[in-house]
């Protein structure tokens, strides 16, 4: 018994040790192939031409052009007799006040002779040289004594003395040279060089690119982190007929919202103008705003709101809003026409540019507001019918409502699919989806009398993932096989379309009324063996599409989102801004739902408690609790949007990386360094202040 | 009145936290419900006001069948019913004045919470509901600045705020110390004698049950073990309820 024991210990130990020196030869084994994949090679960095070029570009890359000077250069001469005779005399230097002139000692020598040259009154510590002319009048530089190049450097008092040799120049005694000294004398005082200003001009317009992107993903991720906060939503359940209901009418919803809506939006907009309709637009638009907060509130106060009042009530406000969110976009783009010219114009154009947006998405808006509008009457005028409802008519009516809703579904999906070849594999995933809900169901259903299981056993758990699995790859592989989507995918062509007929003006493709009919069949079976009064899972649904589509667009990098938004808006900072803000978006999105999770729920519960509505709740038991980390995560996303916007206009996403990137491909590396440095000293300002922002807020 | 048949709660992962609980309680009743920790105190109170959804059995609450209400009407009857909480559950950043206002908003428009608005009426009313449990001059700190008593107090002015007919107390001062127990019970008697609100008050010691509780509701894994006088727990019941090695402490 003992020794069977520890003779298993050993021989797990063994094995144990076996592992370890398995993995470790593993791992050697990857590294060493990455190793050679990466093309690592320690003999290139060393040939002398590439060490030559890299110290180049280095001693460029930290000598910064920030500075430019404008010089002049000033020749100061005088006479020198070559081997002269007894009375040659040179000629007097003109010494005069300010003016730079130089003494040669002696005035006249033999070739090989070091003569020395004193000067006056040259710019203090600048560059000179020194030429002899002779008497051909050629200039040749004479370098003097014990400098290695031609040039050299005045005393700081403007003053220098240096030694030259007399030249050998055959047959020149008895004649007489001219000494030149070109002294560099500056003009003006240093000032900031051409590639400064261009770099400060960039590197503002990358601080605001990283300020917009910012400002506007604040409002998109704070809507989306509750979303995709599961605290907040898995317990967020809801009858499947309600769901259902308020599904099948949500597209009806924006389309109605879309054409009568849109109309009262539009008009909204165009009211604004003339100065009386603008005055009595804006009593309106307050009015309507006080009426429509009162009426709303009123609503949700009383204790048994009569279904016509409620459906009135949602119908005025879908109304007060749109009309109130086209009437905004009048104002703004009315005021923006007035203000546009002046030092202050950007204000106008901003607000113009508000406008037009408005003007441009106000159908859209309406849309929205329709679908929830829409929806929401439907709920009110079908939960309570729904509740009452026995079971087997509950089935019947899961099953039909399941079955439109599926067709919008699925034909939704296939329509987005008809836009390229890879989104064929949408219809399937979301059938999969159905599919995964019918078998476990049917099972339970017919196996164990429709009870609701709260515990279940392992096996129970194992058999229902099982079915699950079996349900959504049948559904995947059926939907699959029936669009054609390995045709698409080979081809990389979206699927054909085939009109079937025409609905309305609409033409009704072959490919989506199949799509459609796989909806209806999944959605039915589902929804029947269901029943309306089943409860749904919403939130968790809501909150598993959310974390996905944000997950999913994380891991885009901003570089890549930039090269398609530069496709689209053109080269500049707008594509940048678009290409951050969309990745802001996601990240902000997933860290501020990360703090919505971490929040005390004590409040919630206690807010809940005291018979305070949802919003209610949230506005005074997780808001307060957020606000700190959202502002410290927003500050740090800021930061990195700052950074990434440095280099955003590599793609042509605007900002300073378009500068960096022509000055690099130019080989112009000093004002390269002048970029780097600018990037680095804003980068390290905003690192440290978001740093200490962040400290404050945590 | 408040009435419940036959309550069980099953969770999720199986664990039946209440079986066949039935009690009747009359309106203005100081009842104290003990038993050991992990009985079914917090999961019974809970179903009451349905922060947890009873899975069998009715809660019949001035003929209104709590169990079967819509949302709206579940709104409506939570309004009516205070809770307080052994952590206390008030917003730390918060201050004391909001806290005790955020009482109030089954009452308010849920639009005006979008611009944190309350009328002034309510803010006066959240500074008497301040000073009867005694601070008022606290009403601007952070929750957070308070010692634990005096959060607690502002959890029940944050109830008082409901004008609550019940007060649903979750070991209210199980977090307390044994004075600042004291005086926090005496405020929930105070507002069980003077206004006459019905007073479920969880407690872990059957001493604290004694000194304030017209009745006692013993739990025992979930069954009702006891339901009677505080001064019919002898030393033979108290064994039971408690097991056979708890000796009985007094709290001062
Ligand atoms: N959400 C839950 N899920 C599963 N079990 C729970 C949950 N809440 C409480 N329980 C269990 O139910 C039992 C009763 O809990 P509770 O009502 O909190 O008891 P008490 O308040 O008397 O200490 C405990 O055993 C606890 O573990
Ligand atoms: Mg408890």
């Amino acid at each position: 018994m003992n020794a069977s024991a520890s003779a298993s210990s050993g021989s797990r130990a063994a094995f144990r040790r076996l592992l370890f020196v398995g993995g470790a030869v593993l791992l050697l084994i990857i590294f060493a192939y990455g190793w050679t994949v990466t093309d690592i090679d320690f003999s290139v960095p060393q040939q002398p031409q590439r060490q030559e070029n890299v110290g180049n570009a280095l001693r460029e890359l930290l000598s910064p052009r920030v500075f430019d000077q404008d010089y002049e250069i000033l020749n100061t001469t005088t006479s020198f007799g070559m081997s002269c005779s007894d009375g040659w005399s040179a000629s007097a230097p003109a010494v005069d006040g300010d003016q730079p002139y130089i003494i040669i000692t002696p005035t006249c020598a033999e070739s090989g002779e070091v003569v020395t040259i004193d000067g006056y009154n040259f710019a203090p510590d600048s560059l000179a040289r020194v030429n002899w002319i002779g008497s051909d009048g050629e200039r040749r530089i004479r370098q003097v004594i014990g400098a290695s190049e031609d040039n050299f450097v005045t005393e700081n008092d403007g003053t220098f003395q240096v030694q030259i040799d007399v030249p050998r120049i055959r047959g020149s005694a008895g004649e007489t040279h001219t000494i030149e000294v070109q002294g560099r004398f500056p003009i003006g005082s240093p000032r900031l060089s051409e590639t400064t200003l261009l770099v400060l001009e960039k590197m503002s317009e990358t601080i605001f690119l990283a300020l917009i992107a910012t400002a506007v993903s604040i409002l998109p991720s704070a809507i989306l982190s509750f979303l995709a906060a599961h605290n907040l939503m898995r317990p967020i359940k809801i009858p499947l007929g309600n769901l259902l209901v308020t599904f099948i009418l949500f597209p009806v919803g924006a389309v109605i919202g879309a054409l009568i809506l849109g109309g009262v939006g539009k008009f909204a907009f165009n009211l604004v103008g003339a100065p009386a309709s603008t005055a009595s637009a804006g009593v309106i638009l307050l009015f309507g705003t006080a009426a429509a907060t009162r009426r709303l509130g009123a609503n949700a106060l009383n204790d048994h709101p009569s279904i016509p009042r409620t459906l009135l009530n949602a119908a005025l406000g879908a109304v007060a809003v749109t009309a109130g969110i086209g009437l905004l976009g009048g104002v703004s783009a009315l005021i923006g026409r007035y203000t546009s010219e002046g030092d202050f114009g950007f204000i106008g154009v901003f607000l113009s540019s508000v406008g037009q947006l408005i003007d441009l998405i106000i159908v859209l808006i309406a849309a929205v507001v329709g679908a929830f509008t829409l929806s929401s009457m439907g709920t009110t005028l079908t939960r309570d019918a729904l509740k009452e409802v026995s079971l087997p008519l509950s089935r019947i009516l899961g099953a039909v409502l399941g079955g439109v809703a599926g067709i919008i579904l699925l034909g939704a999906a296939a329509t987005v699919s008809l836009g390229a070849a890879w989104m064929g594999l949408l219809p399937p995933i979301i059938a999969a989806a159905l599919g995964a809900s019918v078998l476990p169901s049917l099972f339970q259903r017919f196996f164990r009398g429709g009870q609701r299981q709260i515990v279940l056993s392992r096996t129970e758990r194992l058999l229902n993932m099982a079915l699950s699995w079996i349900g959504a790859l049948t559904a995947f592989v059926v939907t699959f096989a029936v669009l054609n989507v390995g045709r698409a995918l080979v081809e990389g062509s979206a699927p054909p379309r085939l009109v079937l007929f025409n609905v309305l003006g609409v033409d009704l493709y072959l490919y989506v009324a199949e799509a459609m009919l796989i909806g209806a069949v999944l959605g039915a079976v589902t929804g029947g063996i269901a029943g309306t009064r089943s409860s749904f899972p919403a939130g968790s649904v809501l909150y598993t599409a959310t974390r996905t589509i944000l997950n999913a667009l994380r891991s885009i990098e901003p570089l890549i989102m930039g090269l398609v938004f530069v496709i689209w808006v053109g080269i500049g900072p707008f594509a940048g801004v678009l290409a951050l803000a969309l990745h802001s978006i996601a990240s902000l999105g997933k860290l501020y739902s990360e703090q919505i999770e971490s929040i005390d729920s004590g409040p919630i519960e206690a807010l809940e408690s005291t018979g305070a509505n949802r919003l209610q709740t949230i506005m005074y038991a997780v808001v307060p609790q957020i606000i700190p980390p959202y502002i410290a995560f927003t500050m740090y996303r800021w930061d990195i949007n700052v950074r990434m916007s440095t280099i955003i206009g590599f793609v042509g996403g605007g900002g300073i990386g378009f500068v960096l990137q022509q000055q690099i491909n130019l080989l112009r590396y000093r004002d390269a360094g002048v970029a780097v440095l600018a990037i680095a000293i804003v980068v390290s300002i905003l690192d440290y202040a978001s740093a200490a922002i962040r400290e404050r807020y945590t | 009145m408040l009435i419940i048949e036959n309550l069980t709660k099953t969770y999720d992962n199986g664990f039946t936290a209440l079986r066949n609980i039935n009690l009747e309680i009359p309106d203005g009743q100081f009842v104290s419900i003990i038993g050991l920790s992990g009985s079914g105190k917090s999961t019974l109170l809970r179903c009451i006001n349905r922060l947890i959804d009873p899975t069998d059995g009715r809660i019949l609450w001035n003929g209104l069948d709590i169990t079967r209400a819509t949302d709206d009407e579940l709104r409506q009857i939570r309004r009516r019913i205070g809770m307080i909480f052994q952590q206390f559950n008030l917003v730390k950043r918060s201050s004391v004045l909001t806290n005790v206002l955020s009482g109030r908003l089954g009452y308010m428009n849920p639009v005006y919470s979008l611009i944190n608005y309350f009328p002034n009426s309510e803010k006066e009313r959240a500074v008497a509901a301040l000073q009867r449990v005694g601070i008022a001059d606290k009403a601007n700190n952070r929750a957070s600045a308070l010692s634990g008593g005096q959060q607690q107090r502002v959890g029940i002015a944050r109830a008082l705020m409901q004008e609550p007919e019940m007060l649903l107390a979750d070991e209210p001062v199980a977090s307390l110390d044994p004075a600042t127990s004291h005086s926090v019970m005496k405020y929930l008697q105070l507002l069980n004698e003077e206004d006459g609100i019905t007073v479920l008050c969880s407690l872990h010691f059957l001493s604290l049950a004694r000194a304030y509780a017209d009745r006692v509701i013993a739990l025992k894994d979930g069954r009702l073990e006891f339901d009677g006088l505080p001064k019919d727990i002898d030393n033979e019941r108290f064994k039971q309820i408690y097991g056979e090695d708890a000796v009985e402490v007094e709290i001062h």
